[in-house]
């Protein structure tokens, strides 16, 4: 049992894997944490999906995947606010762009012959073969993304919580909304190489509404997602890793952690619901 | 800006706390404000009376600066709205905020407090003892660690006004206050506006409930997306007013005194 | 042009035409609701969580049809039970649920090495490999849910509109969402074979989007959203067939085009309307403001 836990730390290739997981929880527990306060679960769901043309185009041309993702990224927030000028509806407009980029992307691929290999990597990822650089580009998304919380952190949750009193006292709020956004743009971008481009949401979402049902505090929010999301990406590689290597069963790496991350957040919910909530009263910290 | 820092606008007693002359404002080409004329002395209280629609929530956001007018100005404690919002307090209706957000009732009060905390920093002793007194002074203390989703509708609209208070504003503009709101939370609400009022805050409340603006104001405008009439309680609530701002049939007279009946 | 022309003599293309014409038409107009009642990310959640259930008929055995109905069914029921918490927004646990469940369909199909050939089905669609059985199932399943949303017209539309009249008018509009929710994943099951699980909701909203920019009445935009799914449908696998391109995203861009054409025209025809009420003085400029 021993074995299993600390595989992740025996081979190379895994402890890449784990330290992308873990670069990708601490995101999960920054950015994910304000994803969820504001509600923007939709548009992180767009936003990686939006990025999977511009990743196809890099992908068959053999440029940056980097570059590409970026790319798709700005292009959906150019359709989104383009849709939004002409008072589409926020909810239709971010299907309609997930649906229209993703065939895009699908037409872009498909010139190929065999290509369907292709669409399945980028649509899932590859973290076990995460590279020594991504790994670079993903930390400084997340000391870039620090960095930036640091110095709007109480204002983005006074923007979540009450924006009409934040635009009463006279803060930039559409600047404030783009810089969120951007970091969740960002995030996504990190995030989809290795995860691939459906699987980022969990990443960003599922350990942060974990820790919200958990706890009443903004705070320990941050903590407590980012843990949880450790956590699951350890266990979730050691089980693929164990499974492939001592029972010849190919369990595919990320979509292992996803699924963990998912279970934690069911049981919590479940946990929550029958047991009643608690009340909520804050010890006095301040 | 200094926690500690004096307010940018000094508080003169002579000059008014706000002064309107023939505001206009206009949305898609379509007026929703015309007309709308007065000033409003530090210490005393202004009603916002008008059936909805009538551009009350209008006028409270172009005196906070959002809202461009399409002719008129507006002064606040001397200066153009935008610069005087470190002085203005909004105090919102309290059933639009989230009541499940993982807020603390201190933590709302301390909002009031970030723009002088400004960017990248935390809030300090010297703010935390401020919004302590704030919580003191509305009566909630110790709830001060509680949720604030938690409380009363009564008890969150008092921590909304704490936090207006923390902020040290001189003119406060409130959203229907009492909107909601229990008898012993309008009381305490109704006593600390007058203590303001006798620091020498100024106060502009929207309202559809005549009584209150009897006990709480000291002035009224009445609007129906023009000015109908801008002056003490005593000369702007007359039935002939209180028709053409409500309509005809709206109002009734009840044993001298009007009642406002909206069908 | 010449190879439309060969490509309709023969039986799969035009059993592929018809699938593309009625999938686009059911989707059309059942996409109305989904507009009204605000359910696009729930469709999208729908979609990538019928991956699984495809995924695991598959390997049961089963139809794609029931696999998809089956994991449709279980999304609902998680949206609709876990999203009553008031702590944890709708739209968080749709989330959460959409990225779980691809991933359940992406491990279980990775231990299957199913093979990327197969996968790749399930998401961008096999339209040209329909089948007489697939068009029945299709034309039953299509009729089913258009009967169940024309039958429920006046209710579902007063509960998507006022859920509190509609109670007070003695409905139950958590049940009303259930039928309204049923009737999109039976369109969705539909559309999954022709334009695989990915790409369904583009034929749920997107005609139906293009129809609303059109028409401000309910009914009108259903027509109009039936037809024009038929027609972006119909277009998309010629289009496809012509320029040799993947059939399924072929549809879903003839259909955004088909969209942005509509939002031009439409703001167009806005401006130009604009000006003339302007120009003809109806508005009267406010006293004291400039010109």
């Amino acid at each position: 049992m021993f074995d299993i836990v600390l595989a992740p730390l025996r081979v190379a290739y895994m402890r890449r894997a784990l330290a992308e997981c873990v670069l990708l929880s601490m995101l999960g527990g920054m950015v994910g944490v304000h994803v969820v306060l504001r509600r923007l679960a939709f548009l992180t769901d767009a936003v990686q999906h939006a990025v999977l043309p511009g990743i196809a185009i890099a992908f068959v041309t053999g440029t940056s995947l980097l570059a590409g993702a970026a790319l798709g990224a700005l292009a959906a927030v150019v359709a989104l606010v383009v849709l939004g000028w002409a008072h589409v509806d926020r909810d239709a407009a971010q299907a309609v762009i997930i649906a229209t980029f993703v065939a895009v992307a699908v037409v872009i691929v498909s010139r190929r012959r065999g290509y369907q290999a292709d669409l399945t990597a980028l649509l899932f990822g590859r973290v076990l073969t995460v590279r020594r650089d991504e790994l670079v580009q993903t930390a400084i998304v997340v000391v870039v993304s620090a960095l930036v919380l640091a110095v709007t952190h109480k204002e983005l949750v006074l923007l979540a919580f009450d924006r009409p009193s934040a635009i009463a006292f006279g803060y930039r709020v559409d600047v404030l909304d783009a810089v969120l956004y951007a970091l969740v743009a960002a995030s996504v971008v990190a995030a989809v190489r290795s995860v691939g481009t459906v699987l980022v949401v969990a990443f960003l979402v599922t350990p942060a509404a974990t820790a919200r049902v958990m706890i009443d505090r903004v705070g320990p929010m941050f903590v407590l997602a980012a843990l949880l999301g450790t956590i699951a990406s350890w266990i979730g590689l050691a089980v693929s890793y164990d499974a492939s290597i001592n029972h010849g069963m190919r369990l595919a790496a990320g979509a292992t952690v996803v699924l963990l991350m998912t279970l934690v957040f069911v049981v919590v919910v479940a946990t929550r619901s029958i047991v009643g909530r608690r009340r909520h009263v804050l010890v006095a910290a301040s | 800006m200094n926690a500690d820092a004096p307010p940018t606008t000094r508080p003169d007693t002579d000059a008014p706390a706000l002064r309107l002359q023939l505001v206009h404002a206009a949305y898609d080409r379509t007026p929703v404000l015309e007309g709308v004329t007065g000033s409003l002395l530090p210490g005393r209280s202004l009603a916002l009376i008008g059936p909805n629609g009538a551009g009350k929530s209008t006028l409270i956001k172009a005196i906070l600066g959002l809202v461009p007018l399409t002719g008129g100005s507006i002064e606040v404690l001397g200066h153009r709205p935008e610069v005087a919002r470190s002085d203005v307090a909004y105090v919102p209706q309290a059933d639009i905020l989230d009541s499940t957000f993982p807020v603390s009732v201190l933590d709302v009060v301390l909002m009031g407090r970030y723009r002088a905390i400004g960017w990248l920093r935390r809030p300090r002793l010297a703010d935390r003892q401020r919004a302590r007194a704030a919580l003191d002074a509305v009566g909630l203390a110790d709830l001060a660690a509680r949720r604030f989703g938690l409380l009363s509708g009564g008890q969150r609209q008092r921590v909304l006004l704490a936090r207006a208070i923390a902020q040290q504003a001189r003119l406060l503009l409130l959203d229907e206050p009492f909107n909601g709101v229990d008898a012993t939370s309008t009381e305490l609400i109704l006593s600390i506006l007058s203590r303001l009022r006798a620091d020498g805050v100024a106060v502009v409340m929207s309202t559809h409930d005549l009584s209150i603006a009897h006990l709480a104001c000291d002035d009224a405008c009445l609007l129906n997306r023009r000015q109908v009439a801008f002056g003490s309680l005593d000369s702007a609530l007359t039935p002939e007013l209180l028709r053409e701002t409500y309509g005809p049939s709206a109002v009734q007279l009840v044993a001298g005194s009007s009642i406002v009946t909206t069908d | 042009m010449s190879r439309l022309a060969d490509a309709w003599h023969t039986g799969f293309f035009r059993r592929a035409m018809l699938e593309a014409v009625i999938v686009g038409l059911v989707a059309g107009a059942i996409g109305a609701h989904v507009l009204v009642r605000r359910l696009s990310f729930f469709v999208v959640a729908m979609s990538h969580a019928t991956f699984p259930g495809v995924v695991i008929a598959a390997a049961l055995g089963l139809g794609v049809s029931v696999g998809a109905s089956a994991a449709g069914l279980v999304v609902v029921i998680l949206v609709v039970v876990a999203g009553r918490r008031s702590d944890v927004a709708e739209s968080t646990v749709t989330g959460v649920v959409l990225a779980g469940a691809f991933a359940l369909g992406v491990v279980v199909q990775s231990a299957r090495a199913g093979g990327a050939r197969q996968l790749t089905a399930f998401l961008v669609g096999s339209i040209l490999t329909v089948n007489n059985t697939d068009l029945v199932v299709t034309i039953v399943v299509g009729a089913a849910a258009l009967a169940i949303v024309v039958a429920l017209h006046k209710e579902l539309v007063l509960s998507a509109f006022d859920r509190d009249g509609a109670r007070a008018a003695g409905y139950r509009p958590l049940v009303l969402d259930l039928v309204a929710m049923v009737a999109v994943l039976m369109a969705m099951v539909v559309a999954i074979p022709a334009v695989g699980t990915l790409l369904a909701i583009a034929l749920l909203v997107v005609p139906a989007l293009t129809a609303r920019t059109i028409t401000d009445r309910f009914v009108v935009a259903m027509v109009l959203g039936a037809v024009l799914g038929a027609v972006c449908g119909g277009i998309g696998l010629a289009v496809s067939t012509m320029w040799r391109v993947a059939a399924g995203a072929s549809v879903v861009l003839v259909s955004g085009a088909g969209f942005v054409v509509a939002l031009v025209v439409r703001a167009l025809i806005d401006a130009v309307r604009r000006r003339a009420v302007v120009q003809s003085g109806e508005l009267r400029s406010p006293v004291g403001s400039p010109a």
